[in-house]
């Protein structure tokens, strides 16, 4: 009893080690004593135990593997539909595109070489609705080339360091709002024509301008005048501390004069809400 | 011979039927799966030193795992399910393991 009374939690862990076995079956064996005739309920019992053992282990292993594919599947699914979405916008923007050259077509028809119809067309420039011509130049603008990184390194669902992109929508607003300001009269970003309601934003690891996801490398084409845009491009804040980066951080960066850029135009975005304030005519 | 024949049979039916685990039992598979193990090594080893006994052995297993889930469950009531999930694991793993070396020292004498 004193011993039993002493007893700590080391003792404890060293039964737990020592006396595995589970002692039911001993007293069971000393309850019935050596040589018992076998009852009738001991084959079915054991069937029972067995199936139930079996059932219980099928069940863990079709259950640890019938998740993965169907996450794989729903991965799959989504990329699917991102995909088809993303093409069927594609073809809606070329049909917007289509039928506004055909509206100016018409327009220009009906209203042959009037100053009306030649300030019509100055605003669409202007609203990027019409694809636009000039002399310019290019920035190009790239993350640095991704380490090979090693599969699942890390917890799923977390990003790796060296996966997070370098370049965000920041980098790409302030070359677009330097060239703004260096006097470009339009620019595109990848191919998406800046409007005057774009936004360039950051949404996961995707650039958007509006609402078109751009991945890098940037190409930023704007149209000017193609020698103030360089000058006053390559004397630009802007352009120093991306140079600074590109030599620091590996990341891709350069620009060069065009003589001839062509930018796309964008499906116009009709105001719904703005309307022209009534104007007095000079008096 | 008949058990492991049972065995079998169980992982079958498992198989085709492919059962959906609910998901407020999800929690449980693991120690249900530990506890089953349990059952198994302590079954063969009781049956090599010929005190098997059949009751002993059923009663055993599903009163391990109704035990194992019930203190996981309050466990999961107190905020401490995770690490009373994983003490059963240790300690039906530690018996697993035990079992297993007396069941080494019958059949290779060693």
């Amino acid at each position: 009893m004193t011993s039993r009374r002493s007893a700590t939690s080391t003792d404890l862990l060293v039964d737990l080690v020592t006396n595995t076995a589970d002692p039911g079956y001993a007293a069971a064996a000393a309850r019935r004593g050596p040589g018992a005739p076998r009852r009738w309920f001991d084959r079915p019992a054991v069937v029972l135990g067995c199936l139930l053992v079996g059932f219980t282990f099928a069940i863990a292993y079709v259950h640890t593997h019938r998740d993965a594919p169907s996450a794989a599947k729903v991965h799959d699914d989504l990329v699917a539909r991102v995909k088809a979405a993303q093409s069927s916008g594609n073809a809606l923007e070329a049909k917007a595109q289509r039928l506004g050259t055909e509206i100016t077509r018409a327009r220009d028809h009906v209203l042959p070489g009037t100053s009306l119809g030649a300030q019509l067309q100055l605003s669409e420039l202007l609203a990027g609705a019409t694809p636009a011509v000039g002399p310019g130049l290019q920035v190009k603008l790239g993350n640095p080339p991704q380490p090979t990184t090693t599969p699942d390194n890390g917890r799923p669902g977390s990003t790796p360091i060296g996966g997070t992109e370098v370049l965000t929508d920041r980098d790409v607003r302030s070359v677009v709002n330097e060239l703004w300001h260096d006097g470009a009269e339009a620019i595109s970003v990848n191919g998406v024509r800046l409007t005057p309601t774009s936004a360039i934003r950051f949404a996961g690891q995707a650039v958007l301008v509006d609402f078109a996801p751009i991945t890098s490398p940037y190409t930023i084409e704007a149209i000017g005048d193609s020698d103030v845009l360089v000058t006053s491009f390559a004397d630009s804040e802007v352009a120093s501390r991306y140079h600074t980066l590109a030599g620091a951080n590996g990341i891709s960066f350069s620009w060069s004069q065009q003589s001839k850029v062509h930018l796309p135009a964008t499906a116009a975005v009709t105001p719904r809400y703005a309307r022209p304030a009534e104007t007095k005519g000079p008096r | 011979m008949i058990a492991g024949f049972a065995l079998a049979v169980g992982v079958i039916v498992g198989l085709i039927l492919r059962p959906t685990v609910p998901h407020w039992l999800e929690p449980y598979l693991p120690i249900a799966v530990v506890a089953a193990l349990d059952a198994v090594f302590g079954g063969i080893r009781a049956r090599l030193d010929g005190i098997f006994d059949s009751k002993v052995f059923v009663v055993s297993f599903v009163s391990n795992v109704v035990v194992a889930a019930l203190i996981v469950f309050l466990g999961d009531k107190l905020g401490v399910g995770g690490q009373l999930s994983t003490a059963v694991v240790v300690v039906l793993g530690i018996r697993i393991f035990g079992n297993a070396a007396a069941i080494r020292r019958h059949v290779f004498r060693a």
